[in-house]
């Protein structure tokens, strides 16, 4: 009976959690205009409609540039202040919450702010100023995930380093940073998906030169809702599943050659 | 000799300052920002800079002294930016209604006698007899300070009144307060359907093992590392009124024509809720998984039934996990902004959407950010009782 | 005296208000093998961080073949560590990491694979050069270890409880090894540990610690047998101590009044002198149980109060009348019931005295 019941209202929720993500994917191959089942037919017109019209495909270039920016960005500071908090650094605790804190604070908030004062600092309507107000948002992933590869390195590793005659930058270079790769990594791809799924502060930031693929998609639900979401959503989970095999691929093969996690 | 120290603690400062920068730059100044301009106010004390010394011991019981009168004078005759007279009319207007007429009325007659009369000699009643109404002079001196409270009283449907007194508005004047109150309605109920399939399905996943444990936490992670604009998309696609939701409930005949599932709370707490389960299954599965096995048995060995094991042991050890679940995704949805603006309809907007039209829509930068300010610090002090709970781990574990 | 391969010149080291070592000094000979002993907290690996360079004394000085090195950080300081966990670098193969120190230093390629290679036939590993460390066990990642600290014949080899972690058995094989690579190569080895029957088996000195400074320091034999505190008596193997005041003494023998009346005689230590308050010390192996004291000087008469049967010997408890006795018995000799009188008899030789 409770055995029964448990298996029911598994399914049932794993019903719920995953339909949602599975029941757009086969509209974006509609041949038809409306997000409505049945499909009419199958074709590739919305990919195509992704590629060719100007509107998405100058979103799809912005959103890559506007990525790759704020995940240099953030991947840099986020991995030299993590660097910098695993020593004894004063207000250490501090820091650390400061770089938390935007995982935090409502976007709407952080947005108004940004508006206000991006007019002032002359970045409002730039790449600049959407890619940074990017990486606030991706620093806390950024943080988070080198800080906890940082912590998995047994610090006795990088003494025996420096007493075999390693400089501190050489026992950087050599043994920690190649230690820590895994969270850098994963913590570069982070910033990458919150960029790119970004849309709050990118209304309020960006001008309609700097119009990103969500801020496409988010206006394209709200005004005139067509199959292209469909296409669009359709290459962010494709997007997603690979990248997760890919991140799943490569860890297990680390594993498998140094034993480590 | 702590030389070395000294040395390392210097260069990992080096090391935490560039982001540090960054984010005092990009994050903390524009926080900052909203801040100072939900309580700030320098239109009149710009516009009427003489004004602000005239009326700074006035008592405003009394008549208007001269001095004021003369300082008002003067300062008509020396703004000459329109813009900034506009903007005087419309924040003295909105602090007093009848300045909209009174003040540019006034302006060009001593704009007139500029060369005739000094401003000492200027009789402010014979231009206008409103003037010797003190409703006006208390408005003037009531805006002369550079900063207000108008905007964060406003955000919670008060004003103060023009002795000062603080006040509720009329109720057709302003609906933040209803705002405010749906904003924490909608996310209780989301936290409420959360914890209802969160829980049972945290302590599903803990009980099982195997691939059974992988597929529900997979379940659970998959959707948190999709885009929430596709999760959106998607129960917009299952949500309309010939989605596959309305489809499937008539063809099974429970339904004669379409729900009315999308634009109404209905949709909203649902596609919320959906996007906020994993940060409720999540805290409640890492508390249960360090709940040794045993627990149960030994329980039922000393004579508990098992519901009442579940009651007496494995509920209150799930507690902590369960509030800080329920704390995050309250946490998160009272700023969730861009779910209730696809989802929701007219009536189900939250405080975010509110914030956004004021700061888009209708460049009103005071009461945007005022009531940021309130959402903000509503949402830190969630974020302090979260941080309180987690903290306190040892103590409790 | 030649000049030291290592002194230290009243070492300090503090946290705070916490003093962990407390004015040290001690100097270390070329090609000695130094074992630092004591319990955890002592300061003996605090002592051997400062002298790789990880800590930097709170005052005094460090000197390396008689220039100072206080300022040198770890990598110019030309010492080899082995740390308790090996610290191998989990993402390089064996050869990598035995190549590390050698990269380091310049030295060319041809060269390092040729020292590579030398190091794992010295350590009996060269078939594992390509894997990695987390493809070894404990034993063999500490030969690693050992031979990443050696191939490039530093001044120094500093070893911080190296063996913690391996079985007893493996334990004791490597420290044999460790102890003929010692003599084979003419390494100056410190080694902390707080294991003294590995102390014991390796060192030519022990510096035994005890809450920030060396309470005694000397060959294994003569903190073994002429312990100078009650610390290093308790701590180093197992002992009896018994309280007495010093009656007389003559030459090198003194005669000590035990608390119970009865009266001793003893080896007279530097601490015998006429009346004053002692502690002597019995080791329990040189306790002789039987029906009379024979030729042996001391004898108490005393009843068993416990005996334990422990393999290759009996442990007996004695009761007071021997002072709460522990004594190692023979087990050829006699098994010694519970409620058997005796008389446990020793030699004055065995009695050394502490001063209390």
């Amino acid at each position: 009976m409770l055995k029964t019941l448990q298996v029911l209202f598994g399914a049932a929720a794993v019903f719920f959690l995953i339909v949602p993500l599975i029941a757009i994917l086969p509209l974006a191959f509609t041949s038809g205009a409306f997000l409505t089942y049945p499909m009419p037919g199958i074709s590739m017109r919305w990919f195509n409609e992704l590629v060719t019209a100007d509107a998405w495909r100058r979103s799809i270039v912005n959103s890559l540039v506007i990525g790759c920016g704020t995940t240099m960005l953030a991947t840099v500071l986020g991995t030299t202040a993590a660097l910098g908090l695993r020593g004894r650094v004063v207000l250490g605790g501090l820091f650390r919450t400061m770089f938390l804190l935007p995982m935090v604070v409502p976007a709407v908030v952080l947005g108004v702010g940004m508006q206000i004062l991006f007019v002032r600092l002359g970045v409002a309507n730039s790449y600049l100023g959407v890619i940074a107000a990017h990486t606030v948002v991706a620093i806390p992933f950024v943080v988070v995930s080198v800080s906890g590869s940082l912590e998995g390195i047994d610090r006795r590793v990088e003494r025996a380093a420096l007493s075999l005659g390693a400089s501190p930058f050489t026992v950087l270079q050599r043994v920690t940073l190649p230690l820590a790769m895994p969270g850098i990594a994963s913590g570069a791809v982070l910033a990458f998906a919150t960029s790119l799924d970004e849309v709050v502060l990118t209304l309020f930031v960006a001008g309609p030169n700097q119009r990103t693929l969500a801020r496409q998609m988010f206006s394209t639900i709200r005004e005139n809702i067509s199959p292209a979401i469909a296409a669009a959503a359709f290459l962010f989970i494709v997007g997603t599943l690979l990248a997760a095999a890919a991140a799943i691929v490569l860890k297990k093969q680390r594993q498998r050659r140094t034993g480590l996690a | 000799m702590s030389e070395v120290s000294f040395r390392q603690r210097v260069g990992a400062l080096a090391l935490v300052a560039p982001l540090a920068l960054f984010i005092a730059l990009f994050f903390v100044w524009p926080l900052v920002t909203v801040l100072k301009e939900s309580v700030s106010d320098a239109t009149v004390s710009h516009a009427l800079p003489t004004m602000v010394d005239a009326a700074a011991d006035w008592n405003r019981q009394s008549p208007p002294t001269a001095a004021m009168k003369a300082a008002l004078v003067t300062d008509l005759r020396g703004i000459e930016d329109q813009q900034l007279f506009g903007d005087l009319v419309r924040r003295l207007n909105s602090a007093q209604a009848g300045f909209r007429t009174l003040l540019p009325k006034t302006r060009t007659a001593v704009d007139k006698s500029r060369e005739t009369t000094a401003p000492e000699a200027v009789d402010l009643e014979e231009i206008d007899k409103r003037w010797s109404n003190p409703a006006y002079w208390q408005a003037i001196a009531g805006t002369l300070s550079p900063f207000t409270d108008q905007h964060l009283l406003a955000a919670v449907d008060l004003s103060r009144d023009g002795t000062g007194a603080i006040v509720a508005l009329g109720a057709d004047e302003s609906a933040n307060l209803t705002i405010l109150l749906r904003t924490f309605w909608v996310s209780a109920l989301v936290t409420l359907v959360c914890l209802a399939i969160g829980l049972p399905y945290a302590m599903l996943a803990a009980a099982m093992t195997g691939w059974r444990r992988q597929l529900l936490l997979g379940a659970v992670l998959l959707p948190l590392w999709t885009s929430l604009l596709v999760r959106t998309a998607s129960w917009y696609i299952l949500l309309q009124d010939n989605g596959l939701v309305n489809d499937a409930l008539q063809s099974l005949g429970l339904t004669d024509a379409p729900l009315r599932l999308i634009f109404n709370r209905v949709g909203v707490v649902i596609a919320m809720a959906h996007i906020l389960l994993p940060f409720m299954v999540l805290p409640i599965y890492s508390v249960l998984i360090t709940i040794p096995k045993t627990l149960m048995p030994a329980a039922a060995s000393l004579g508990a039934h098992p519901l009442l094991a579940f009651l007496r042991v494995l509920l209150p050890l799930s507690l902590r996990g369960v509030a800080s679940g329920a704390l995050l995704v309250f946490m998160a949805a009272i700023g969730y902004y861009i779910t209730p603006a696809l989802i929701g309809g007219a009536q189900d907007q939250m405080i975010s959407s509110v914030i956004a039209f004021y700061a888009t829509g209708s460049a009103n930068w005071g009461m945007a950010a005022a009531l940021g300010i309130v959402l903000l610090a509503a949402t830190l002090l969630l974020y302090m009782v979260y941080g309180w709970l987690s903290s306190d781990k040892t103590a409790r574990a | 005296m030649a000049i030291p391969r290592i002194r230290f010149d009243q070492i300090t080291k503090s946290y705070g208000s916490l003093r962990v070592i407390d004015g040290l000094s001690l100097d270390i000979a070329k090609g000695e093998f130094i074992s630092l002993l004591g319990p955890s907290g002592s300061g003996k690996t605090t002592l051997l961080m400062i002298l790789a360079g990880f800590e930097s004394a709170t005052g005094g000085g460090v000197w390396l073949d008689g220039k100072r090195i206080d300022h040198l950080p770890p990598y110019r300081r030309d010492m080899g560590v082995v740390f308790q966990n090996y610290a191998l670098f989990p993402h390089m193969t064996v050869a990598d990491n035995i190549a590390f120190p050698l990269q380091m230093r310049g030295v060319r390629k041809a060269e390092i694979a040729e020292r590579v290679k030398r190091a794992l036939d010295m350590v009996q590993l060269g078939a594992m050069s390509e894997r990695y460390p987390a493809q070894l066990s404990g034993g063999q990642q500490q030969r690693i270890a050992l031979a990443r600290a050696l191939v490039f014949e530093p001044a120094v080899v500093l070893m911080d409880e190296p063996l913690g972690a391996l079985d007893k058995q493996l334990r004791e094989q490597m420290q044999l090894d460790i102890r003929k690579l010692h003599m084979r190569l003419g390494l100056t080895v410190v080694f902390v540990t707080h294991d003294q029957s590995e102390a014991l088996t390796m060192s030519d000195r022990i510096a035994v610690f005890n809450k920030g400074i060396i309470e005694q320091i000397g060959t294994p034999r003569e903190i073994y047998d002429h312990p100078a505190t009650r610390f290093v008596a308790e701590f180093i193997g197992e002992t009896n101590l018994i309280e007495g005041t010093v009656e007389r003494v003559e030459a090198d023998m003194a005669t000590v009044r035990l608390a119970g009346g009865s009266e001793i005689r003893v080896q007279a230590g530097t601490a015998a002198t006429t009346s004053a308050k002692v502690l002597v010390s019995v080791r329990p192996e040189r306790i002789h149980l039987g029906p009379d004291a024979g030729e042996r000087g001391n004898a108490l008469r005393s009843t068993v109060v416990d005996s334990v049967y422990q393999g290759d010997h009996l442990r007996v408890q004695l009761d007071d009348g021997a002072h709460g006795f522990i004594v190692r018995s023979d087990r050829r000799t006699a098994e010694w019931p519970q409620g058997a009188a005796v008389v446990a008899s020793f030699q004055p030789e065995d009695c050394w005295v502490i001063a209390s």
